[in-house]
């Protein structure tokens, strides 16, 4: 008798009877593999797993639940339907009777997806949520060239090209963009709606290779079906919530010279007149409280009463974070040179408040425009240069926006190699290692906000006035006379800080000058000297503790120990590297 | 003659053949030009073949037609159709001849009648003679014999010094090389293009209608226009109402350009309202992709990059180690290429967003020292032995057994080098060597402090030994103890008479065995291990895996411990009775409460190696367990006299010193009576003593 041997007639128990593997699906649906991956991806079905896998670890599970759910979708009978359809069109073919095939071609039914992004998000919060893939891969296939054996329709990339850019233009338009990160694989952007962090990713605006091997391109076609009705419903809903109307009609000339971004953002412009009306007749209702806020403000500025109101009225809406990023880049003038990223710069620059324009037709203003304060120029050298403006490289606009201060232009001037692009999506505290450059912007974003950070590795408490103390009678003499002179050492030292730090602001070049450096230097060696040396003591201890623990936590506790000590490998790997580098500047110097 | 023929042959055919002969005759003078053209080619080169031949054949029938026409010019009506084409055909050629005054094929018969025929074996299938040696027969019959071949070396070198060599063709039929000239390799280069191979060909000539019928007598139909042609359709009309009914009625429908219905509406319109909970299973959103780090950067810090060497030790790499992502750095914006694995990261995302299995699963984000149960500060808990404070040497072998006499002061130990040594604990001073001759197995002094008594078990027997200590009362107390006057029998001895417990011990285990109650564990080669409670009545004896707990009084089986351990190696009881400890061979530490159950209270994992033996101490709350990894440890184990307080343990120390030989390490571990002092014996021949 075989081990699982089950009487006819007995139904099956446990989870042999709630999960069914992927063939056994399979079977009981009536498709074919393709077709079930289709539902599965329309439906966003996944495979679950049982506790107890009956057929054995190389199976796929699917909950019968997940699989009755497909079997009762009309989904399903739909693209029955459709395949049915498309056997008659290669009939016809076949018959060559061309004109029922062109009939039928026309007649084609259309599968409509809205009824499953409804089913699968019933709030729009959920698709908030699951946005980060869709915009990927929507973006990713905006920028693949189009392909008949692939099946990539030049109609679905134009799609792609136009659901990106209307994702793109609310986001600047809303000033909701928070982060921007240039990377080997793309440019990441976060954006934050409705509290919802939303990162996606688009590729360089390059050539892109389709390989052939290893991607099977129906699964992406399949889930960029499901992602385009997804987007434009997502920004469907975005724009009705900020009364424009949408599908957007755009100027077909700034189109055709690829600037769709600017053209979205001049309908914008156009569109959102009218919903300040709709504004107006909510505001009539606080006019009352107006009034008597009137008798108290100086009565010779109605007008300036009413720009409070407005902008009360928007900001209300507004959280702090988007009101700073709005106010980033205000007053200021971009002109982007040929060879920069226009689509990119286009997205981001507005996002955070600044004009800008670009070389080409259709540019809001040209390169003579004396109001221009910053031109991006990403060339080795400059020829003509105005002196009213300055000529940054892209980095520097990315790295403002991470910042949210204004950086000193100097280090990202034409010719020069840039200071290191930082990742904003790193908590380097948490990492444990904190690169270089992310020191100096710390200080420099805390000199932006006037507070200035004691030195590191300097307490408060040793500021204390060592009289104080004394008073209290915690120290002796000798010892207040000794750190009443440290005191002042460590104003000195701190002064020199300052300094450094003014001159930093100030637009020196960017490089730890080497008293700095050596000054890190003797931290270093103090902290060492200050670390105790581990005794044997401590280490038998250890190992004593762990005698007592349960087999389960003292798996648990050596796991997370592995994953600490890869980590401290990490980041000792990069101090090497960076004390290896450092020596060998220092030879070089020499 | 022949004027008279072609009237006669359209007066036979029918009209319909009158047609198709007209478009014969359109294509007739252009085939008939270039089969001409490739005449005079095949003249010029002397190489008329087949064609030749044909040619002359053709000739021949046109002879004989033209003989076969003077016969039959009477009755004309006879002639077949084939017959009567050919003849078309053939007059045609001529007339053309005449037209253009071409002498083409004449002339071709006249220079062929000068050069006699090269090909003199006949239109025949070359591969008749594949393997022969001759190429067919000569007009007398002789075989014509093939030329010898070159070997391919000897052509190959020819060629490449004959520079005419690629104009070179062999003529399989004369079984000779040809070189062509120069207007022949142009022909043949006209030809390849597809175009006419004379240059003053006119492929594309303006088309000639050669049958004029401007000045003929007869139309070629002289039917009236019939009447269809001026009046519109019946049938027609009626299927136009046919149709126009149709669409009235609605049978036919037209594609109407459809109404463009808003592709996209407000889906979300009230969020309120779609809160009515689905009766699916719970979506379990798919884990977003990690965000990039600073070494995904286009431009990171130095010290991201990796360097030259790490590069190629990524080389030396399993392909499933190696890392995924190599961070690089370039200098501007404008040098960052298009990313290659763009299409490919996103299809393994897609991948694993619809065939990865999805669990919920919690992630413990806690500090791991948390997990590690709080212990009392170990300095609370002195004294315990801390440091090897003397080390007692003069044993040749392993030290296999020590025991410690009852007032410590003394201790005795047993080694494989068949002596029995008593040691004085405080100074190290070996007081006595007794030389016994087999190796020793167990030594163990009497706890009664007044008889000064020790026994050793060394080979198969168990010897009890006067170490000839204390004062004259107790010596002479031993000497009587001692006097043996008639061995007896082991299986006699009643448990009653032996108060001693020492003796009773040891006698106890021998009954034992030989009564057989465990002689499946003798028949093993294994004594089972025991001890007696030290107040009670109660004996405990370990099998392989379980302790049995006996009653001796009732003489019944109390409890069954079940250790959980793979073999028991040594067993030890707390001075109070209601604790257990069992060392095993994987190393492991079983606490047994005789209160809690039946289960172990605690596991302690300490060892790598076999446990070798474990020891309580009589008054201070200790016990400690040695192991072959040389190591020994030290415990903390409180038992409360209250009932509801489970013990204590708390590893104190481990101790180290000993060295391995043969495999094995400490051998045996025992604590001093009254001080909080280890004794540790080693398979290195050496005893050692920790103290506090």
């Amino acid at each position: 008798m075989p081990k699982h041997y089950r009487p006819a007639g007995k139904k099956k128990e446990g989870n042999a009877a709630k999960y069914i593997t992927r063939s056994q699906a399979l079977k009981q649906l009536q498709v074919n593999t393709k077709l079930f991956r289709k539902l599965c991806i329309y439906k966003g079905v996944f495979p679950r797993e049982p506790k107890k896998k009956f057929k054995g670890n190389h199976q796929t599970y699917y909950h019968l639940k997940d699989v009755s759910f497909i079997r009762h979708d009309p989904i399903l009978e739909d693209l029955r339907a459709k395949s049915a359809y498309r056997k008659k069109i290669i009939k016809a073919k076949a018959k060559r009777n061309k004109e029922l095939a062109d009939i039928l071609k026309n007649r084609q039914p259309e599968i409509k997806l809205d009824r499953l992004v409804q089913e699968r998000y019933p709030h729009f919060i959920d698709a908030l949520r699951d946005l980060d893939d869709p915009l990927t891969l929507v973006h990713l296939f905006a920028a693949l060239p189009a392909s008949d054996r692939l099946k990539i329709e030049v109609k679905r990339v134009h799609n792609c090209r136009k659901l990106s850019h209307e994702w793109q233009a609310y986001i600047s338009r809303t000033h909701k963009l928070r982060k921007v990160f240039i990377s080997v694989k793309g440019v990441y952007y976060q954006a934050e709606v409705e509290g919802q962090k939303i990162t996606w990713l688009t590729p360089h605006g390059m050539q892109q290779v389709l390989p052939d091997d290893d991607v099977v391109y129906d699964v992406l076609l399949s889930f960029l079906e499901f992602y385009e009705t997804l987007l434009a419903f997502v920004n469907f809903k975005l724009y009705h919530s900020i009364n424009v109307k949408y599908p957007p009609i755009l100027d077909p000339q700034l189109e055709a010279s690829a600037a769709e971004l600017y053209a979205l953002a001049r309908y914008f412009d156009a569109n959102s007149r009218p919903s300040e009306k709709v504004e107006a007749t909510q505001e009539e209702e606080s006019d009352l409280r107006l009034a008597q806020l009137q008798h108290q403000l100086p009565s010779n500025e109605p007008g300036a009463l009413m720009q409070l109101v407005k902008d009360a009225a928007d900001e209300n809406e507004e959280d702090e974070d988007t009101k700073e990023c709005k106010n980033l880049f205000k007053n200021m003038r971009f002109f982007l040179s040929r060879e920069v990223p226009r689509e990119s710069m286009l997205f981001v620059i507005p996002a955070f408040g600044g004009t800008v324009s670009w070389e080409g037709e259709g540019a809001p203003f040209s390169e003579t425009d004396q109001s221009i304060t910053h031109q991006i120029v990403d060339r080795p050298t400059q020829g003509h240069v105005y002196l009213s403006r300055e000529y940054v490289q892209p980095q520097w606009v990315y790295d403002c926006v991470n910042t949210r201060i204004i950086l000193p232009t100097d280090a990202y001037m034409v010719g020069r190699v840039p200071p290191p692009h930082l990742s904003p999506f790193v908590d380097n505290e948490e990492e444990g290692y904190v690169p270089d450059y992310a020191e100096t912007i710390k200080r420099l974003k805390s000199a932006a906000k006037n507070e200035i950070l004691p030195m590191p590795g300097m307490g408060k408490e040793d500021l204390d006035d060592p009289q104080n103390l004394l008073a209290e009678g915690y120290i002796s003499r000798a010892e207040a006379i000794e750190a009443a002179e440290r005191k002042q050492k460590m104003m000195t030292l701190e002064k020199q800080y300052h300094d450094e730090l003014k001159m930093e602001l100030d637009g020196f070049k960017y490089s730890s000058s080497v008293s700095d450096a050596t000054k890190q230097k003797s931290g270093e060696d103090m902290e060492t000297g200050e670390e105790p040396l581990p005794d044997v003591q401590q280490i038998s201890t250890e190992d004593m503790s762990k005698l007592l623990m349960s087999r389960k936590k003292r798996g648990l506790y050596e796991a997370m120990k592995k994953g600490q000590e890869r980590k401290k490998a990490h980041v000792d790997l990069l101090k090497q590297r960076k004390k290896k580098i450092e020596a060998a500047e220092k030879f070089k110097k020499n | 003659m022949r004027e008279r023929k072609k009237s006669s042959a359209v007066e036979v055919s029918s009209v319909k053949k009158k047609k198709e002969k007209k478009t014969k005759d359109n294509n007739e003078p252009r085939e008939q030009k270039e089969k001409e053209e490739s005449q005079s080619i095949m003249k010029q080169q002397k190489n008329t073949t087949s064609r030749s031949k044909k040619e002359k054949q053709r000739k021949a029938t046109e002879d004989y037609q033209s003989l076969r026409e003077s016969e039959l010019s009477g009755d004309e009506v006879h002639g077949t159709d084939h017959d009567v084409d050919n003849a078309d055909d053939h007059h045609e050629e001529d007339q053309t001849d005449g037209s253009e005054g071409h002498r083409g094929v004449e002339e071709s018969d006249s220079s062929e009648d000068e050069v006699a025929p090269r090909n003199t074996i006949g239109d025949v299938p070359l591969e008749w003679y594949k393997d022969e040696k001759h190429i067919g027969y000569d007009i007398s019959g002789k075989k014509i014999t093939k030329k010898e071949r070159q070997d391919k070396l000897a052509s190959f070198l020819a060629n490449v010094d004959d520079s005419k060599s690629w104009r070179k063709i062999y003529d399989e039929y004369n079984d000779e090389e040809v070189e062509l000239t120069k207007e022949e390799i142009r022909l043949v280069q006209r030809l390849l293009k597809g175009k006419a191979p004379h240059t003053d060909f006119d492929q594309y000539a303006d088309y000639v209608d050669w049958f004029k019928y401007d000045d003929a007598l007869h139309p070629l139909s002289n039917a009236p226009e019939p009447k269809r042609r001026f009046i519109p359709s019946k049938w027609e009309s009626k299927k136009v109402v046919q149709y126009v009914r149709a669409i009235r009625k609605g049978l036919i429908k037209f594609d109407e350009p459809k109404e463009e219905e808003p592709k996209f509406y407000l889906l979300w319109g009230d969020d309120s309202s779609a809160a009515e909970k689905a009766n699916h299973l719970a979506y379990i959103p798919a884990p977003k992709p990690k965000l990039p780090g600073h070494e995904e950067s286009y431009n990171p810090s130095l010290e991201y990059i990796p360097t030259q060497e790490e590069l190629n030790s990524y080389q030396l790499m399993y392909e499933e180690d190696r890392p995924k992502f190599i961070p690089r750095r370039f200098t501007s914006l404008r040098s960052v290429p298009a990313y290659e694995n763009a299409v490919k990261d996103s299809f393994e995302r897609c991948m694993d967003l619809y065939l990865c299995p999805r669990v919920r699963k919690k992630r413990v984000n806690i500090d791991p020292e948390t997990l590690k149960p709080k212990l009392p500060s170990r300095k609370d808990l002195k004294p315990y032995p801390v440091a090897c404070y003397l080390e007692y040497k003069g044993h040749k072998g392993a030290v296999v057994s020590i025991s410690t006499e009852a007032s410590g002061q003394w201790f005795a130990s047993g080694s494989t080098d068949g002596t029995v040594r008593i040691w004085e604990v405080e100074s190290g001073r070996c007081l006595r060597v007794l030389e016994i001759g087999e190796a020793i197995q167990y030594v163990a002094w009497n706890p009664l402090p007044e008889l000064p008594v020790l026994a050793v078990s060394a080979g198969q027997d168990v010897l009890i030994l006067n170490t000839g200590l204390g004062n004259e009362e107790e010596q002479r107390r031993v000497k009587d103890l001692l006097h043996v006057e008639t061995p007896t029998a082991p299986d006699v001895l009643d448990l009653g008479l032996v108060e001693d417990h020492l003796l009773k011990n040891l006698l106890l285990a021998l009954m034992f065995t030989l009564d057989g109650v465990f002689g499946r564990m003798a028949s093993q080669g294994r004594l089972p291990l025991h001890v007696f409670h030290p107040t009670r009545s109660i004996f405990f004896v370990s099998t392989k895996k379980n302790i049995r707990v006996y009653d001796l009084l009732k003489q019944r089986l109390i409890k069954k411990l079940e250790t959980g351990l793979k073999e028991v190696s040594s067993i030890a009881i707390h001075p109070a009775g209601d604790n257990l400890i069992v060392g095993s061979r994987e190393g492991k530490l079983c606490w047994f409460d005789m209160d809690l159950s039946s289960k172990p209270y605690r596991v302690l994992k300490c060892h790598p190696k076999d446990i070798t033996n474990v020891a309580f101490h009589r008054s201070y709350p200790l016990f400690a367990s040695c192991s072959d990894d040389c190591t020994a440890y030290v415990f903390h184990g409180m038992v409360y006299s209250d009932l509801n307080q489970n013990p204590l343990i708390v590893p104190l120390e481990i101790l180290r010193g000993h060295t391995s030989s043969n495999g094995r390490g400490v051998m045996d571990c025992k604590f001093h009576p009254r001080q909080p002092w280890l004794f540790t014996a080693g398979a290195d021949s050496v005893i050692r003593l920790y103290c506090h």
